[in-house]
């Protein structure tokens, strides 16, 4: 099966796929995903200036690498180089983790949340403001991950714009998403 | 059947219905017998009912704007004849690049920028902004991390056949990042990868004996002629200096990378 490459070897002769340059055709698909990567870049990055110049650079790479586009969902091939751009841009410079807090085995996943025959009312009760602090409160990998998975994308999509295995992908968005119900306690209250 | 430990991960799936029919049989059989996992499932469905309620930010217009008109500068224009080039005899490629310095033509033609010429130095103007791609696109772009130009420019040393000079360590508004051996046409660069906010900015620093280099007079930039081109919505600046040629790419305007290049020129 032919895979996406991101648009990393842009420059390099033997690098040359399908297309060239952007057709208008390729260019006005990906700029319909435009509000559902700007919603995630304003997320990943906590605020509209980061957030746009964010989009910019993804739109950017995107339409240069058109060529490295080999078919599939180009949704997730723009969040893909949407993430890239995120970690290039974001994080040079600051150690990274080798093991993030989503792949530790401490057991969150693991114990039961405590016990609470309360907790499906209370999310039933919660407005988006509070799902929202809950959100932005946890780490970036887990916010991520539960975005994304928000948007609808596959594990195997999933899987393809983190760079890591379907598995992680299950394990690492069930962690997440314990972490956010943790968050979500204390919120509407 | 699976047990509770192993229906703990597809909980969130099936609640969303999202498992692959195998899956889906197996947590059905283990949830119609446990009465923990039916309220987790049920839990799990009132999160996904909750994350719906988030609301959406919407792109601004402005960003949709600019947007399109990148877009618009990066297709080809059928009516725009590709300006020659060194052949390269690889399948593609020459397509790629004629695509890009038509659309650079276009974009020299319609704004008229000053100082500006698309011609003459397609083929090493769209060669350094391939770099810079390369560059920017790579996950990890620094083969050397920087603490200040005095640790990478010692890395270059016995990676070179030239010693790269650059009078600039970076500052708060360009700080200096890394830096990376290239290559441009038949030669090794040297990149320097400098920011400006959350711009990328390359610098390569390269022997330029036998490119096609702009003729004529270029802008006047403190001691050095500098041509300054737009090629695929990038701003680039060539110039030559004690032998060496220069090349500065960046996706911010010609008026910051004038303002890097006078740095790094010691002006």
């Amino acid at each position: 099966m032919r895979t996406n490459a991101i648009p990393r070897d842009e420059g390099r002769p033997g690098a040359a796929g399908p297309g060239v340059s952007p057709s208008e055709g390729f260019g006005r698909e990906a700029l319909g995903h435009l509000d559902a990567l700007y919603d995630h870049a304003r997320r990943l990055a906590g605020n509209a200036a980061d957030a746009d110049e964010l989009v910019q650079e993804c739109y950017a790479r995107a339409f240069a690498g058109a060529r490295t586009f080999v078919g599939g969902n180009l949704k997730a091939w723009l969040f893909k180089i949407l993430r890239n751009v995120f970690i290039d841009l974001r994080r040079r410079g600051q150690p990274q983790p080798v093991v993030g807090e989503l792949d530790v085995l401490d057991g969150a996943d693991e114990r039961e949340l405590l016990r609470d025959d309360r907790e499906l009312d209370h999310l039933r009760r919660l407005v988006a403001g509070d799902i929202e602090a809950a959100l932005g409160a946890l780490s970036e990998e887990a916010r991520a991950i539960v975005l994304l998975d928000v948007e609808g994308f596959t594990e195997t999509e999933m899987a393809d714009v983190l760079g890591c295995p379907v598995g992680t992908v299950k394990s690492r968005l069930s962690r997440a998403r314990t972490l956010l119900r943790e968050r979500l306690k204390e919120y509407g209250r | 059947m699976i047990d509770c430990r192993e229906m703990r991960p597809l909980a969130a799936g099936y609640a969303a219905g999202r498992l692959a029919a195998p899956e889906r049989a197996e947590a059905a059989a283990h949830l119609a017998t446990c009465a923990a996992c039916r309220e987790r499932a049920a839990i799990e469905g009132a999160l996904d009912d909750a994350l719906a309620r988030l609301p959406r930010h919407r792109a601004p217009a402005a960003l949709r704007r600019a947007l399109e008109e990148r877009l618009a500068a990066a297709i080809p224009s059928p009516a725009a004849s590709p300006p020659r080039r060194r052949a390269r005899g690889l399948r593609g490629w020459g397509a790629a690049l004629a695509g890009a310095c038509a659309a650079a033509a276009l974009i020299v033609t319609v704004a008229r920028l000053p100082g500006v010429r698309g011609h003459a130095t397609g083929g090493l103007v769209a060669d350094v902004v391939s770099d810079h791609l390369r560059v920017v696109s790579s996950a990890r772009p620094a083969a050397i991390e920087s603490g200040g130009i005095h640790q990478v420019k010692p890395w270059f040393t016995g990676k070179l056949d030239f010693a790269p000079r650059v009078a600039f360590s970076g500052d708060d508004e360009f700080p200096l990042v890394g830096g990376n051996i290239g290559h441009l046409d038949d030669r090794k660069t040297a990149e320097f990868l400098f920011k400006h906010r959350l711009h990328s900015i390359t610098l390569l620093v390269f022997m330029p004996d036998g490119l096609s280099w702009p003729a004529g007079p270029g802008k006047r930039l403190g001691r050095l002629d500098v041509d300054e081109e737009i090629a695929r919505g990038f701003s680039v600046l060539l110039w030559r200096d004690q032998g060496l040629g220069y090349a500065l790419v960046s996706d911010v305007n010609l008026r910051d990378l004038e303002q890097l290049a006078t740095q790094i020129n010691g002006g």
